[in-house]
């Protein structure tokens, strides 16, 4: 009760003062280059990696990523950079 | 990675995981703050990635609540670079001291050949080198340049006329040429004597031939003073002509002297410097301040460093500046006369660098221009006019 009352403030603040959703929503900023890199910041931790199935723990859900010849080419505590042929991304809500 | 050349310079390694639950594992590392990169799946129980060897710990520390095998696959960078060579060390110590060695063995002289010279001339000649530290073994820096070498050899032996000094390679070369003996004389062939230039009798000496000259008597140039032709009309026979015959000859010089000149004299005062030269960069190593002379000359010896057959660049320069002192005279008109008339006479013994008697001196015109004293003068001189041409027989 109490967690789905901050996401409602949450929202109706960045809605009022115009604030990036990614900071204070503790939302995951995802950028694409092309269908071959894939760079995520704010990850919660890595699920599957596989050479075609990807999938990372977001903080409301995961994200699901297919394609072929993954490489991880950089990974931190917040960010993670996937390289491959990407060619569906899911998310995953739970 | 933003600095990638970092991770080189602390040394980073390839590990291979095999075994379950792999993606936890990795969680566990990227909670402790450790970085990993290009991370690939190899099969289904095996991933490699890469990671800097200062958070191996953390890998240790973390397999021990895993079940997993860690390898290590690949080891690069600075680290294990320096371990690699500190293996090597035996190796590169021999490598160093080997160019050392050549270095010293491609500076020292191993050969000193002298050729043209006497055999006595040559040990003679072989021991004054020794004694300037010229031998086999001897290194070339401690030893005086060919010029230097050329010229204390020929000022130690009379008996040698020239003798030139080549230094080639580790071989010093000396090319001795000895002055000629008196030789006997030839009997020389069929000759007239003629005159050499023109001129008036004085006296003659003849040992051989026909006088067809008297004294007092004018003689043109190439004019017959004796004749190799002897004998009566019918008996004739041709000799060389031999004799001296003494003419009057005349020349005439000009000369000029200033009647204030100004040379350089040596007060000696000196400094001595002594640079390393890498290239075209001169490192000072002794005697770095400047000298304080107005007027200086400098005199300077390198010593080049070979290799094999190059010559490094690097080099040794001696270089020693002498104070000089300008010195003026002043001469009056007298004694800027006869330092003319002295000047015109060695000219003239050096001219014709033959027995000649100066019969008289006449100043034909002395004039006084802008500081010089310019004088003709017209000499009377006694000399040997007799020179050999050949008779051509004709049969």
């Amino acid at each position: 009760m109490g967690k789905k009352w901050m996401q409602t403030l949450k929202k109706w603040m960045t809605k009022r003062m115009d604030l990036p959703e990614d900071v204070l929503m503790d939302f995951p900023r995802i950028t694409m280059v092309g269908p071959i890199h894939l760079y995520i910041e704010n990850h919660k931790g890595l699920l599957t990696f596989t050479d075609e199935e990807f999938r990372v723990l977001l903080n409301q859900g995961q994200l699901l990523v297919k394609g072929k010849g993954f490489v991880i080419k950089t990974i931190l505590p917040e960010e993670l950079l996937l390289e491959g042929r990407i060619e569906q991304i899911f998310f995953i809500r739970d | 990675m933003k600095n990638r050349w970092l991770k080189n310079v602390f040394g980073y390694v390839t590990v291979q995981l095999i075994g379950d639950g792999i993606e936890r594992f990795v969680n566990r590392l990227i909670k402790d703050q450790v970085p990993l990169w290009n991370m690939k799946r190899e099969d289904e129980h095996s991933i490699t990635f890469q990671m800097s060897i200062q958070h191996i710990p953390f890998l240790k520390k973390a397999v021990r609540h895993h079940r997993l095998k860690i390898r290590f696959i690949e080891k690069k960078g600075l680290p294990f670079l320096y371990q690699k060579a500190k293996s090597y060390s035996g190796f590169f110590l021999s490598i160093f001291l080997a160019i050392l060695l050549i270095l010293l063995l491609s500076n020292m002289i191993w050969k000193i050949e002298i050729r043209g010279a006497s055999p006595e001339l040559q040990y003679k000649i072989l021991k004054q080198l020794q004694g300037m530290g010229i031998r086999k073994g001897q290194l070339l820096l401690f030893v005086d340049d060919p010029q230097t070498i050329q010229r204390k050899i020929t000022e130690l032996n009379d008996e040698i006329t020239w003798i030139g000094v080549k230094l080639k390679g580790t071989t010093y070369y000396f090319q001795v040429v000895e002055k000629e003996r008196p030789e006997e004389r030839e009997l020389a062939s069929p000759q007239h004597l003629i005159a050499k230039k023109e001129a008036v009798i004085v006296d003659y000496f003849i040992e051989k031939g026909q006088p067809v000259i008297k004294r007092n008597e004018y003689v043109k140039r190439g004019q017959i003073l004796v004749s190799g032709v002897i004998g009566t009309e019918e008996n004739k026979q041709s000799i060389a002509a031999e004799g001296k015959v003494w003419g009057k000859t005349w020349y005439k010089a000009d000369v000029s002297v200033k009647l204030q000149s100004e040379w350089k004299v040596f007060t000696g005062e000196r400094k001595t410097k002594k640079y390393l030269e890498f290239f075209h960069f001169k490192l000072p190593i002794w005697g770095v301040q400047p000298s304080h002379f107005d007027q200086s000359e400098i005199e300077q010896t390198k010593a080049t460093i070979k290799f094999l057959k190059w010559t490094l660049p690097i080099s040794f320069i001696s270089e020693t500046i002498y104070e000089v002192e300008t010195v003026t005279k002043t001469y009056s008109y007298e004694e800027a006369k006869r330092l003319a008339l002295q000047k015109a006479r060695a000219d003239l013994y050096h001219q014709l660098d033959e027995e000649i008697t100066i019969e008289s001196e006449k100043t034909l015109h002395e004039m006084k221009d802008n500081g010089t004293l310019k004088i003709s003068i017209l000499f009377e001189v006694i000399e040997n006019i007799a020179k050999a041409q050949a008779i051509i027989q004709q049969n």
